[in-house]
């Protein structure tokens, strides 16, 4: 897989480096620099504020125990972000998944959205509430997927590092989570959605 | 749908997020422009788009909620505070790292001095059967040796043709008419003569290249015997064998073939 480089602050290096020697100061600023980034891919895929800071210092504390295992050849943030992604996936399997109606895995055909009789008659927040619930119904990939690229607006490219897959893969799955959320939200938002 | 549209459908989303290069995306704006049910497909995908925003405010809000000055302090207070509690990994080791580390040394040196005494022990092997190969070249010196070999191996094959043929001329000498049958004369005359010739054409370059003249000249008479019994073999009658009796006696050959006998015996190499 092709590694390429986001624009990240020139002095990320140095930071990593005094990181490695247990420098505080250095740590802090990565932290101050990458921690919304860490947040809004937690709280996004998580939605609970409680859940998303949790896995923000989980994964800044992960950091500082493999910071020796980065390659200074490799983006320091899609590297973070490898981090607080398998967090969010391990978070949300022990937490979320067990008091579901469904695992996450299941197929949408057997996904079976509770069907509503007026279908234009959703407020703002229904609709929220409804997108939040099909969002559930996808496989964890796909929802990773659609979560980095919508809420992230990380690029396809980037996204595939993360996940270890290739960029072809990712705009496969993001179709898929795109067509499935499409027909998980049609009985709420009219015929064609 | 026809399958352009198949194909346009699925680089929609794509589209919509700005991840298709210029081209890709100026093809589908001019299919776009054509297509009604592609327009619609992007409608749907946009009245998507729509709904996953409507969580942006959430995010927003919840992004406000957090005190983003204190919480690297937090952090690094969770991390510096319990620092003996959360060492530092080991950096991971790449491949040649873990081939050069110290305790792999006692091995590297077992497989030094494996691979040494290994080659040794091949030159050694290799040494040996080169200095055969090379005593086989010079064969050249001891070529008398092999001469002396050859002679002998002539004089043993001449030796024992004489000894053959003098066992059949013998048998010729003590045959009468009376006592013989016809059957046994025949089957000797031919058999024996016939074996005797193709001896005799075996030992001639011997005898030639060794010049053994004398022996040559018996032997030659012995084949002109022979090959007179193979001529007449088929209707060996008495008087034939009264002939050949007389020839033999004529020629002396059995004493010439005693005298040459011992000769060679005494002249072994």
């Amino acid at each position: 897989m092709e590694i390429t480089r986001s624009a990240e602050p020139h002095n990320v290096p140095l930071l990593v480096g005094r990181i490695k020697e247990g420098d505080r100061e250095a740590f802090m600023e990565i932290t101050r620099l990458y921690q919304k980034k860490v947040y809004l891919l937690a709280y996004s895929y998580l939605r609970n504020n409680e859940d998303a800071l949790d896995v923000v210092q989980e994964t800044f504390l992960r950091l500082y125990q493999k910071v020796n295992m980065f390659r200074s050849e490799k983006n320091f943030q899609t590297w973070l972000l490898q981090i607080a992604k398998n967090l969010c996936i391990d978070y949300y399997r022990k937490n979320y998944s067990r008091n579901k109606d469904f695992r996450s895995d299941k197929d949408v055909e057997e996904v079976n959205v509770p069907a509503q009789n007026d279908k234009n008659s959703h407020s703002f927040s229904d609709i929220k509430r409804v997108f939040v619930e099909c969002l559930d119904r996808l496989t964890e990939k796909q929802r990773m997927i659609f979560v980095m690229k919508h809420y992230n607006n990380l690029e396809y490219k980037e996204i595939a590092q993360i996940l270890r897959i290739s960029v072809g893969t990712v705009k496969s799955l993001h179709f898929k989570s795109t067509q499935n959320l499409r027909a998980l939200m049609t009985p709420y938002m009219g015929e064609k959605t | 749908m026809n399958e352009r549209c198949k194909r346009i459908n699925r680089e929609l989303v794509a589209f919509l997020y700005g991840e298709l290069d210029n081209n890709t995306r100026e093809r589908i704006r001019s299919h776009l422009d054509i297509c009604p049910h592609c327009q619609e497909e992007l409608q749907g995908i946009k009245e998507l788009v729509r709904a996953a925003d409507s969580l942006n405010d959430n995010v927003e809000e919840a992004m406000a909620s957090v005190d983003w000055d204190a919480l690297p302090n937090q952090i690094s207070d969770a991390v510096f505070d319990h620092k003996s509690a959360l060492p530092q990994e080991a950096p991971r080791r790449s491949f040649w790292e873990i081939l050069v580390q110290r305790r792999l040394k006692p091995v590297y040196a077992a497989l030094l001095v494996g691979l040494m005494l290994g080659s040794l022990a091949t030159l050694i092997v290799m040494r040996t059967s080169l200095l055969r190969k090379s005593r086989g070249e010079s064969f050249s010196v001891s070529r008398e040796f092999l001469d002396r070999v050859e002679l002998e191996m002539a004089r043993r094959d001449t030796l024992d043709y004489l000894e053959k043929s003098q066992y059949v001329l013998l048998d010729f000498i003590q045959a009468s008419p009376e006592k013989t049958p016809q059957s046994w004369r025949c089957d000797l005359a031919s058999e024996a003569a016939k074996d005797l010739l193709a001896k005799k054409r075996y030992i001639n370059p011997q005898l030639d290249k060794f010049h053994m003249a004398k022996a040559k000249e018996i032997c030659d008479q012995i084949e002109f015997l022979f090959f007179e019994l193979t001529q007449v073999s088929d209707q060996l009658t008495e008087e034939d064998l009264q002939n050949i009796q007389g020839l033999i006696e004529e020629k002396q050959l059995l004493f010439k073939i005693k005298l040459l006998k011992r000769d060679l015996e005494e002249s072994e190499v």
